[in-house]
């Protein structure tokens, strides 16, 4: 099915308005192909688990039930079964919405009902907050080339996203919740399992946007610097455009790929970053969920995870694709 | 990958923040004393907030469960109420059930359930909830190991306020079974209705989401007058965010969150440090049965090569106790009269040259990073031992693989527990030949007699005099070299009262805590 949906978008003419179809085409052949890859690394996740010593039986037992007791639990968990049966299980619960049963016996979809929205707000803010810190800061430096301004604000871009999440989150709660009290140290959450405040969102927000924003910055800066090389700038400068405009109308939509494309990049770290900076602020998202679910080696935990995260970077990416098609359509 | 990333999280963001707070602390060197006073006056009224770890994948809401979740447990002793509670002396103390009385054999137990015990809804409790609830108890797949020697069909009522329990043995020590997990629901309570179902606890739920809850006051409780108005428990998954939580004034109470914060804490003068001692046993288990430390004598020089002092100062900061090798240190039935083992390598020399030990070759010591401090004691003790001539290499296993491959196998390796009341637990644990968790494989026959005469000797004196015997074996002869104790520790802000300072579980009796604010 992917390959009928991509050779009928290779035969489409890619011109006029044939231009949207083939967008939409192509995006389509793209989903069938990313669903299929998610679902082959939903099995990579369970023949993963299977791999690492130890299963869930163990983990959730207590120390001095006998083996008789393990292999009931065991039963009890269907772990005795193949795990290409009990993959084939999950699969087919999946379109139910059904995510399966975690190794203690609760529903895995009631376990993420909560922490998934908590990660995407606290991912989706550090995205928002990166797109913008990153442009603005890019543009100021490419405003420049060569200046103290430039040469500062790469300088610093370059040395903030070498410093890992956890330091940058360690230092922020030190310095705005230990020492200033100006910020809560770590979120807590009320009776409907969401953050008690939105101040309970900054410090992660930055810890997470932080190594992001220095990341992308770079990107913005040198996708500029390219873009300013091209005849139609140098043309639009001997012209006597105004900066601004020039900036705003010429460098910025052409650079827009790649900016894109490092913006979507991003995703992907950002929840991985939320794993480590979940922790730290005992944020309750699916980090931890997910941290807890590998030592417990719940197969079905892990997979739900992967899952809804797998959908989200999924969903990003394909945006990111249809905006670099857009953006980039004319040329490439 | 996870797994290993979040490791190396805790331990660099751990010591980064311990150092750095270090360095801004300034020269208040006084460690906080606690402000409570003795003569204070309870007071009613207050929200008590308390973090307690927990992971939210582990979370488990069924009281018969295995709650992997400190928060988890703690929500659940607070809403029902076990049958009996940990004490200081006796180490037994009654809660659901007033008193028990046991048969001339000590196979019969009969408890008397407390008199206007109710459930939340107002329900009085029967002797057929508490029937149902233990054979619910009995037959999950932990329940052998819950109830031992207890079989379901030998749980029965008696009228409405008796439970007898018929053992399979004589057990003069079976109500200690029942004290933390035999939680009380009411009969034919629905599967799906276990979360919420009625306790007959000091607190009632409120609400519970995700691993948090809030707690409200059971006006009607039967075991006394409770001050707290509301606990509020908050799920935390690191132990440094919770210290993180209490410095910030975000919780009142951070249990169970170990030494390194009490470090941190020490600098502050309105943080309380409540340290809970013979919390945590970190024993070195050495194989008897087969091996290079099968023969007593080399088991014994590494008991007089190692440096408890130290092992307590470096490994657990100084929060921790020197031990004497034999376990259960909190039992009212300890031996304290057992002469305390002191480094001694001249005779651990000699004694290693008696039994002809290989001093050329090295000896891999297995450990996990499962608590704080486990890894560390390995490494410290490799060092200690080398002074005596035996060459010991560390060897950090994944959890899973220790319990798997080396638990209950391995030559060399190190345990712990976090039950630590009571000398006889460990001895039928651990210690007696047929035993399921026999951690060094140690088979001795005069242990054996002892335990078995103990278990069926009803007057106190004269089996607290067995027990006695029983310890003195365990230090002359078994498989451990248990070092020291580590404190359990936790947090609390200035205005909170009368924390439980009870060893393990112990902690999490807030019923009588209040706040002075």
């Amino acid at each position: 099915m992917a390959g009928s949906l991509t050779t009928t978008a290779q035969h489409e003419p890619a011109a006029g308005a044939g231009r949207l179809t083939h967008a939409a085409l192509s995006a389509a052949g793209v989903v069938v192909r990313r669903i299929l890859l998610l679902a082959v690394l939903l099995a990579v996740v369970f023949a993963a688990v299977e791999l690492l010593p130890g299963d869930a039986a163990n983990a959730t037992s207590e120390r001095g039930e006998s083996a008789a007791d393990l292999a009931e639990r065991r039963h009890l968990l269907g772990l005795d079964r193949p795990v290409l049966e009990r993959f084939w299980d999950w699969m087919t619960g999946l379109p139910t919405g059904d995510l399966g049963t975690s190794a203690r016996g609760e529903s895995v979809a009631d376990l993420l009902s909560r922490p998934f929205p908590n990660t995407l707000l606290l991912g989706g803010l550090a995205l928002l907050l990166t797109l913008v810190a990153s442009v603005a800061l890019g543009c100021w430096a490419a405003a420049k080339p060569g200046g103290p301004l430039d040469r500062a604000v790469s300088a610093s871009a370059t040395g903030i996203l070498a410093l890992p999440e956890f330091v940058v989150a360690v230092a922020l709660v030190l310095v705005f919740a230990l020492w200033t009290d100006w910020l809560p140290a770590v979120t807590l959450t009320d009776a409907d399992g969401s953050p008690a405040s939105w101040e309970m969102l900054v410090l992660p927000v930055l810890a997470l946007a932080i190594p992001q924003i220095g990341w992308n910055t770079r990107i913005v800066r040198a996708a500029l610097a390219d873009e300013a090389k091209a005849p139609h700038i140098e043309t639009a400068v001997l012209d006597g455009l105004p900066r601004g405009r020039i900036l705003t109308h010429h460098l910025l939509p052409g650079a827009l790929p790649t900016i894109t494309a490092g913006l979507a990049t991003s995703t992907g770290m950002l929840l991985g970053g939320a794993v480590v900076v979940e922790t730290i602020f005992n944020y309750p998202g699916i980090g931890s969920v997910l941290a807890g679910a590998v030592a417990d080696r719940d197969s079905p935990v892990i997979a739900g995870v992967v899952a809804v995260t797998g959908v989200v970077i999924t969903g990003v990416l394909l945006l990111a694709d249809l905006v670099r098609a857009w953006a980039s359509g004319g040329r490439a | 990958m996870n797994v290993n990333r979040r490791q190396v999280l805790w331990a660099g963001g751990g010591i980064g923040a311990a150092v750095l707070l270090a360095a801004c602390g300034g020269g208040d060197e006084t460690s906080s004393d606690s402000p409570a006073k003795a003569n204070e006056k309870p007071r009613r009224g207050g929200t008590l907030r308390v973090g307690a770890l927990g992971r939210a994948s582990a979370i488990t809401r069924d009281p018969h469960g295995t709650q992997a979740n400190e928060s988890d447990y703690l929500i659940i002793s607070l809403v029902h109420d076990t049958l009996t509670v940990p004490g200081t002396k006796p180490n037994t103390v009654p809660r659901l059930a007033a008193s028990w009385k046991a048969s001339d054999d000590l196979k019969t137990w009969t408890f008397t359930l407390a008199k206007g015990a109710k459930f939340h809804d107002g329900t009085p409790v029967t002797a057929e909830d508490v029937v149902w609830s233990l054979k619910r108890l009995r037959n999950t797949p932990s329940g052998a190991s819950r109830l031992p020697g207890i079989k379901p069909e030998n749980i029965k009522a008696e009228g409405d306020d008796t439970v007898v329990l018929v053992s399979d043995y004589a057990n003069a020590e079976l109500p200690q079974l029942t004290r933390l997990t035999t939680f009380v629901l009411k009969k034919d309570t629905a599967e799906k209705d276990l979360g919420k179902a009625p306790g007959t606890g000091p607190f009632k739920l409120d609400w519970f989401r995700s691993g948090n809850a809030r707690l409200v006051r059971n006006e009607d409780w039967y075991g006394g007058e409770v001050y707290l108005d509301a606990i509020e428990v908050k799920i935390f998954e690191s132990p440094q965010a919770m210290a993180n939580a209490l410095l910030a004034g975000q919780i009142d109470v951070a249990s169970n969150v170990g030494a390194v914060a009490a470090r941190t804490a020490e600098k502050r003068g309105d943080i309380q440090i409540v340290r809970r001692p013979n919390d945590m046993a970190m024993p070195i288990v050495m194989r008897t049965t087969d091996g290079p430390f099968a023969d007593a004598k080399v088991r014994e020089a590494l008991r007089l090569a190692v440096d408890r002092e130290a092992m307590v100062k470096q490994v657990l900061s100084g929060y921790g106790t020197v031990a004497n090798d034999i376990l259960g240190t909190g039992d009212p039935a300890y031996a304290k009269d057992i002469p305390q083992r002191k480094r001694d390598l001249a005779k651990a020399k000699q004694l290693l040259k008696e039994a002809d030990f290989d001093l050329s070759k090295t000896y891999k010591l297995l450990t996990t990073e499962d608590i704080p401090g486990l890894a560390e004691a390995a490494t410290l003790f490799a060092s200690q031992v080398r002074e005596a001539g035996v060459k010991v290499e560390v060897v950090k296993q994944e959890s899973a693989t220790f319990w798997e491959k080396t638990w209950l196998k391995g030559d060399l390796y190190t345990t712990y527990w976090g039950t630590n009341d009571s000398v006889v637990f460990f001895a039928s644990k651990t210690l007696v030949s047929d035993s399921g968790q026999n951690e060094a494989g140690w088979k001795n026959a005069e242990f054996d007699a002892a335990y078995k005469k103990a278990m069926a000797t009803k007057d106190a004196a004269a089996r607290a005099k067995i027990l006695r015997e029983l310890q003195q074996i365990e230090y002359d002869a078994s498989g451990y070299l248990l070092w020291g104790m580590a404190d359990g520790i936790d947090l609390a802000g200035a205005a909170v009262r009368n924390l439980p300072t009870l060893p393990g579980y112990g902690r999490v009796q807030l019923e009588t805590a209040w706040l002075a604010r």
